[in-house]
């Protein structure tokens, strides 16, 4: 796996995992134990005012959606704080910062000590709500699709004619630098491009938009398909874009620091693993409220791994109940192959590659020694 | 307890020869015919629409089931099918699209027969 990345903050690992730092969970779970997830990835809405191509969203449809009222995302957190669960990013498959629960499920998450991260196209997330949220996050990714205008809203929305978009973008990416420069905030800002093998002509502008933008760091990753290949990824073209991508990674700055997924982009289409162990550690959760293992499974098809709705039982209870450790020890058992049976290169897949080299004594985890890295908690 | 690490190198079974052989429609029937034999699966409440040479086997659900309850549904349909007909058979449901509107203008399709 790739090296951390020295930031003017301390380390960065955007490219591996972190399990080295939570091997208490990794005992336990060796151990035969029913483990709280490390972190949870979910989004607070299904809704979201973008089309990018790249939308894994567009294959992740349950058979309902469920809208999720404030209170039921701050019960949420209590019971994640209850089992021991130390992060939440919202990412997952809906633009978080449209609900009406953002604000204040940021601001209860912060109470109960729970580390927050977000990833946002950053449309809607004003100054008033920059403000609001901004003290109380770890970290801050804006899906900023490419470099220039017309191919970002071309990308991201109708066509090249609709920049309006990426100046609203731009101008909260803005504030949130500035405003964090002001207060000395400590959260991490970065932007990121989903690159799909036909877009590297915008690898070199948005390294340059990364630079411009004074952000932390600017992130350039795979594009996720499902095992229908619904998107049409070719991963053997990703190769061809190697220099391109070495390029980038030159232009970083002191503040800046330009990053590819080297992991992810060349582990391309098939996984290394058979049993998908992430999820115990990484649990995902819809915007339409549903619990399963993993975004990859949100669709109806995989209803089978469907554990329930957060809206409709409390979350400690479907944690604790027989079909949230039948789902995830199906993933565990022979029946299910991560090579087939789902899409390409989970948000759990630097986890799960860890997990099963740590189950075969291929290498095993090993606690983390020297200063933690930053977003210790996001795995 | 016990972990269940010791599957991770273990191969994932694939359908026997006997299933292998049947015709499309013939593993279907199979399938239907053998749903119909356990009354935890009433034909009302699902059926196979779709029974694949490898072993992947396409449920409709006739009455909406909720998040809470399908997923063990399910998997017991599975368990079932594994152990009355192939160890290699693999239970889905009918995918679902997309129901942003937005991102439909895309045009990309998810495959609801797959």
């Amino acid at each position: 796996m790739s090296e951390a990345i020295q930031t003017q903050e301390g380390a960065l690992i955007l490219d591996s995992h972190k399990l080295s730092y939570h091997t208490d969970r990794v005992d336990a779970w060796e151990a035969g134990e029913h483990i709280a997830p490390v972190s949870v990835d979910m989004s607070l809405t299904r809704a979201c005012g973008a089309m990018c191509s790249f939308c894994y969203a567009m294959m992740q449809e349950s058979q309902s959606r469920s809208s999720i009222k404030t209170a039921s995302a701050l019960h949420l957190l209590d019971d994640f704080s209850a089992i021991g669960i130390r992060s939440v990013s919202l990412v997952s498959d809906g633009e978080s910062t449209l609900s009406k629960a953002y604000v204040p499920f940021i601001q209860h998450a912060a109470e109960l000590g729970i580390d927050v991260g977000n990833a946002t196209n950053a449309w809607e997330w004003e100054p008033e709500k920059i403000e609001q949220v901004l003290p109380h996050m770890t970290w801050i990714r804006f899906t900023v699709a490419a470099g220039t205008p017309e191919s970002y809203a071309s990308i991201m929305y109708k066509g090249p004619e609709h920049t309006e978009v990426f100046d609203r973008a731009i101008k909260h990416i803005k504030y949130a630098v500035d405003l964090k420069k002001r207060k000395g905030l400590s959260v991490t800002l970065g932007i990121q491009m989903v690159l799909m093998p036909h877009l590297k002509d915008e690898i070199i502008p948005f390294a340059q938009l990364g630079l411009d933008l004074g952000v932390d760091y600017a992130v350039i990753k795979h594009c996720s398909d499902d095992e229908q290949h619904t998107l049409g990824i070719d991963y053997s073209q990703y190769e061809s874009l190697y220099g391109l991508l070495t390029q980038a990674e030159g232009m970083s700055n002191e503040q800046t620091k330009i990053i590819v997924k080297w992991d992810k982009i060349k582990d391309g289409d098939k996984p290394s693993y058979s049993r998908f162990y992430g999820p115990q550690f990484l649990l995902q959760i819809s915007g339409s409220g549903l619990v399963a293992p993993s975004g990859m499974f949100f669709n109806a098809r995989y209803s089978k791994l469907h554990i329930g709705n957060f809206t409709e039982d409390r979350f400690i209870d479907l944690w604790k109940s027989e079909r949230y450790w039948r789902a995830m020890d199906y993933l565990s058992s022979p029946s299910f192959d991560a090579q087939t049976m789902m899409g390409t290169l989970p948000i759990q897949h630097y986890v799960s590659v860890a997990l099963d080299n740590h189950a075969k004594s291929v290498e095993r985890i090993r606690p983390g020694i020297g200063k933690k890295p930053l977003h210790v908690n996001f795995l | 307890m016990s972990n269940n690490l010791c599957y991770a190198s273990i191969k994932t079974p694939t359908p026997e020869p006997a299933w292998c052989q049947l015709s499309n429609e013939a593993r279907l029937v199979l399938v239907n015919n053998t749903i119909s034999t356990n009354p935890a699966f009433q034909r009302n409440t699902l059926i196979a629409v779709e029974a694949k040479l490898d072993g992947q086997v396409i449920i409709s659900l006739v009455e909406a089931v909720s998040a809470d309850k399908r997923g063990a549904l399910l998997l017991d349909l599975e368990s079932f099918l594994k152990a009355s007909i192939d160890q290699g058979l693999v239970v889905w449901l009918e995918p679902v699209g997309d129901r942003n509107s937005l991102r439909n203008l895309r045009g990309i399709e998810i495959e609801v027969k797959s």
